[in-house]
């Protein structure tokens, strides 16, 4: 009989197999992981270009985004009405997406359709129209669109937060978006140069996930790809400095009732330190509902709907942040709690956080290769932060064999409250009182890009 | 098609909990999914935010789990978790490793029969909290936040179930006291007032075994209750205005309409796609892609159990007079009342709908749901066909007749302007 004063006892683990990806070259050298996944009869793939926003120029920040944007504004002998005509006829979900490292151009199609899905899909690629008057109307789109971010104080914290966090020195700095003067300059021609310059398979991988026949795969994927030739042109060489800009920062949002907060620091890339350690300490410091920073700000204090934190891992460069949003008059305890509970992490962690973080990581796995788009996100990850191709198979023993000094020590070299940046976005004159206990401290006020425009003055 | 046709297991418990079982055993995951039948439809005017605060306690621990160890259990498992709140129903879920079916069942079960005793006035001021906090930041503080709780206080009369906003007004939030939270769980939270899914990779004969065990000796304390909900009919238009920290204006319509799989609901769905579900629909094309006038466009069919509406929503570009948009949507419901849709248009519709339904199935959660939801609307789990169908027998002549039916009718207009 069950007792209900305790928790209950857990069955035996069922067996998990991890999903077996397949990699394979086309003759182009398109690089190609494809999972097999006979669950239900559809396929979804996602190819990633190396033509982010990060190789944006400066002047022109925008550009990768206006080209993805675009990119499906009509292809071959359809219009850019008609070709969205096309995938809609067959229940297809086709998009292009555009972060700082990459361009996403991803496939959601039923079996029956796969093989029309692709075909229209490949001539989005090879065959793009790139018409003045397409871009014309997509660049007054983004226009407006970088106008209404403005409006909305959590996008504004995103973004100042990423600017100050790399600093201008740091392409990872500026928002994929672009800013409107730049958008501005940008040409058809700049668009057309980009694809040519950057579109390519020696800078793309694809993967696919879903239910289709290897061999046969392969054969569609060729026959699809065939003209997609290799080119000589080369990434362009960035540099990924940051510069250190420690601080508390105030974007003023007239008429906010509530303050957006988002603290942090860079940090090391995703394959350059302890990622495991890392993971862990995030899992206890704010990476889910029962973390420290949420059941302090939260469950206790009751200041805000939620706080979290992360690690960001871009390919080149990387940050851990804090973010939250709190009513108006919470807004400096809740910075100083913040600031507390980094500084109390650094003096360690306890053994039962060390396994209740343990358990949760290793037994959340198998969800993790539920959806077809998340085993993708999986290999897509795998590939951008070029980690081991045992990665998943060794994913539970290397947690499992983290020990709380490595934490102890990730927190020391990962979290040092005298790097961290604070951004404020809120009423800054309902804000000036509780403010003042940061005295002597400068407060810097900065414009929605990020720029400095003074200091607060009380 | 076979793969809609979903297999399950649906009996009752003595105490009058409904159980639904469906099988899927490609990963070793289980999914729990309850429904209670109460949302904020149950509330009154002046109390109004009571079934999602509600919801917000349900996760605040039960006799025999202290404060912050529901999230802490499932987590630990490697689970996921959560609850939300609509007019008609609040549901709890969580996905978990197969093995930790029995964690589930103990922590559903202990609040659904022991809540009460671990309830606080401490729990309750910091959930009160926290909820005003959601509130501030989902609503309030988002860019055209509060055009919602406009719309459906307008449209619907006063008293209407679904004339307040689910997550409640401030001051009917802060007002809240322990004893409201007690009387409203013994009134809507007992075993005939909810239903149970459990989903995904278990052994049937442990599964029912246990639900068992823990659920059927929860007392049942619920009388039905019946709510009462009028026909909303709008007597004249109402022209609405509000400034607010906006750099576009946007205008918003909104028709009384269909209840939840009333006959013209899925006619409305599509005709909502038709309008403005892909880049080559009516609106859109019209609107963002050749006039340029609009910056986004979007219509849909709202659809519950007391009440029904039709939205479409544009913000207009920079200098663009609202009027002007305004005039281009009733010329397209006029065009499509006059001389119908196509064939083509149809069909890009229903294969849509056929795309999206499979998609879905891939995720343990939506699909637990999803069985609850046609169970409590319908009565039978296994829907899937049936409301694909509904899509599917959609004609030509049924979208005229609905545009013939509802757009003429005086409806709400709501213009949200910059600050001057």
């Amino acid at each position: 009989m069950i007792k209900r004063n305790e928790k209950p006892p857990h069955s035996e683990t069922l067996k998990f197999h991890l999903p077996q990806i397949d990699t394979f070259n086309l003759e182009n050298g398109l690089e190609v992981f494809f999972v097999q996944k006979k669950t239900l009869p559809f396929l979804y793939m996602n190819l990633v270009v190396d033509a982010g926003s990060k190789y944006d120029p400066q002047g022109k920040k925008g550009l990768a985004n206006l080209f993805a944007r675009m990119a499906d504004e009509g292809a071959a002998e359809y219009d850019s009405l008609a070709l969205s005509d096309e995938f809609d006829i067959i229940g297809a979900n086709f998009s292009i997406n555009c972060n700082q490292d990459s361009i996403y151009v991803s496939l959601q199609v039923l079996q029956e359709e796969f093989e029309r899905g692709l075909e229209l899909f490949t001539k989005v690629i090879l065959d793009p129209h790139l018409h003045q008057i397409d871009f014309d109307r997509e660049k007054r789109k983004v226009s407006t669109r970088i106008m209404q971010i403005q409006d909305d104080a959590d996008e504004i914290a995103n973004q100042v937060f990423e600017y100050k966090i790399f600093g201008n020195l740091n392409p990872y700095a500026f928002p994929t978006i672009g800013y409107e003067k730049d958008v501005d300059i940008i040409s058809i021609n700049d668009i057309r140069e980009y694809y040519k310059n950057n579109l390519m398979p020696e800078h793309s991988f694809l993967v696919v996930v879903g239910d289709y026949a290897a061999d046969k795969l392969r054969q569609v994927l060729n026959n699809g790809f065939i003209k997609w030739k290799r080119s000589s042109i080369s990434a362009a060489d960035l540099s990924f400095k940051t510069s250190l800009a420690p601080g508390l920062y105030f974007v003023n949002k007239k008429d906010s009732v509530q303050s957006e907060l988002r603290t942090g620091l860079i940090s090391f890339k995703r394959n350059e330190y302890d990622y495991y350690a890392r993971s862990i300490l995030n899992t206890i410091f704010g990476g889910q509902f029962s973390s420290r920073i949420n059941l302090n700000l939260r469950e206790n204090k009751g200041f805000t709907y939620g706080a979290f934190s992360r690690f960001i891992y871009f390919k080149s460069s990387a940050y851990f942040y804090i973010s939250t949003s709190v009513g108006i008059e919470n807004t400096a305890v809740s910075i100083n709690e913040i600031i507390n509970e980094i500084e109390k992490i650094r003096s360690g962690i306890t053994k039962e956080e060390l396994e209740f973080a343990k358990s949760s990581l290793i037994r959340k796995f198998p969800a993790n290769f539920e959806s077809h788009r998340q085993i993708a996100a999986n290999i897509i990850g795998q590939v951008i932060h070029s980690l081991p191709d045992n990665y998943f198979e060794k994913y539970i023993d290397e947690i499992n064999n983290v020990t709380m000094e490595r934490i102890n020590k990730a927190a020391e070299d990962n979290l040092n409250p005298d790097n961290l940046i604070t951004i404020v976005v809120g009423d800054t004159s309902k804000l000036k009182e509780q403010l003042k206990q940061f005295h002597p401290k400068v407060l810097h006020e900065l414009d929605i890009h990020g720029n400095e425009i003074g200091e607060l003055q009380f | 098609m076979d793969i809609l046709n979903v297999d399950y297991e649906k009996y009752k418990l003595k105490n009058g909990l409904e159980v639904i079982l469906h099988k899927d055993d490609n990963l070793p995951l289980i999914a729990v999914n309850i429904w209670y039948k109460v949302g904020s439809a149950n509330e009154q005017k002046g109390k109004t935010g009571m079934a999602h605060l509600f919801e917000h306690m349900m996760f605040q621990g039960s006799e025999n789990v202290p404060k912050e160890m529901h999230f802490r259990y499932i987590q630990e498992a490697g689970g996921s978790l959560n609850g939300s709140t609509s007019f008609d129903r609040t549901n709890y879920y969580e996905k978990l490793p197969s093995n930790f079916l029995e964690l589930a069942l103990w922590l559903e079960s202990d609040r659904m029969c022991f809540l009460l005793p671990a309830l606080t006035q401490e729990k309750l001021d910091n959930q009160k909290d926290v909820v005003i906090n959601e509130r501030l930041e989902r609503y309030d503080n988002q860019p055209y936040g509060l055009a919602w709780e406009i719309i459906v206080s307008n449209l619907y009369p006063a008293g209407h179930p679904y004339s307040w906003p689910t997550i409640g007004y401030v001051e009917d939030i802060s007002s809240f006291t322990l004893e409201d939270v007690h009387s409203f769980f013994k009134k809507y939270y007992s075993p005939s007032n909810a239903s149970l899914v459990v989903a995904g990779n278990f052994v049937e004969s442990f599964a029912r075994e246990k639900i068992v065990e823990y659920f059927e000796n929860i007392p049942d304390l619920v009388r039905n209750e019946k709510i009462n909900h009028v026909k909303v009919e709008l007597k004249e238009s109402k022209n609405l205005i509000r400034e607010e920290n906006v750099q576009l204006e946007r205008i918003y319509f909104t028709w009384p309409t269909e209840l939840l799989y009333g006959k013209d609901d899925a006619a409305l769905d599509i005709l909502a796609d038709i309008l403005s579900g892909s880049k080559n629909s009516r609106l859109y094309k019209n609107l963002v892609h050749e006039k340029e006038i609009a910056q986004d466009v979007s219509a849909f069919q709202f659809s519950g159990n007391a009440g029904g509406h039709f939205m479409i929503i544009a913000t207009a570009k920079k200098g663009i007079p609202l009027e002007k948009i305004k005039d281009e949507i009733f010329m397209e419901l006029k065009k499509i009342k006059t001389e119908g849709v196509s064939q083509h248009e149809l069909k890009k519709t229903k294969n849509g709908s056929k795309s999206n339904f499979i998609f879905s199935l891939q995720d343990l959660d939506t699909m637990a749901n999803q069985l609850n939801f046609y169970n409590n609307i319908l009565g039978e789990p296994n829907s899937f066909n049936f409301d694909l169908n509904r899509y599917n027998e959609i004609t030509n002549d049924k979208i005229v007749e609905v545009t013939g039916k509802y757009f003429d009718k005086p409806f709400i207009e709501l213009k949200i302007i910059p600050k001057k």
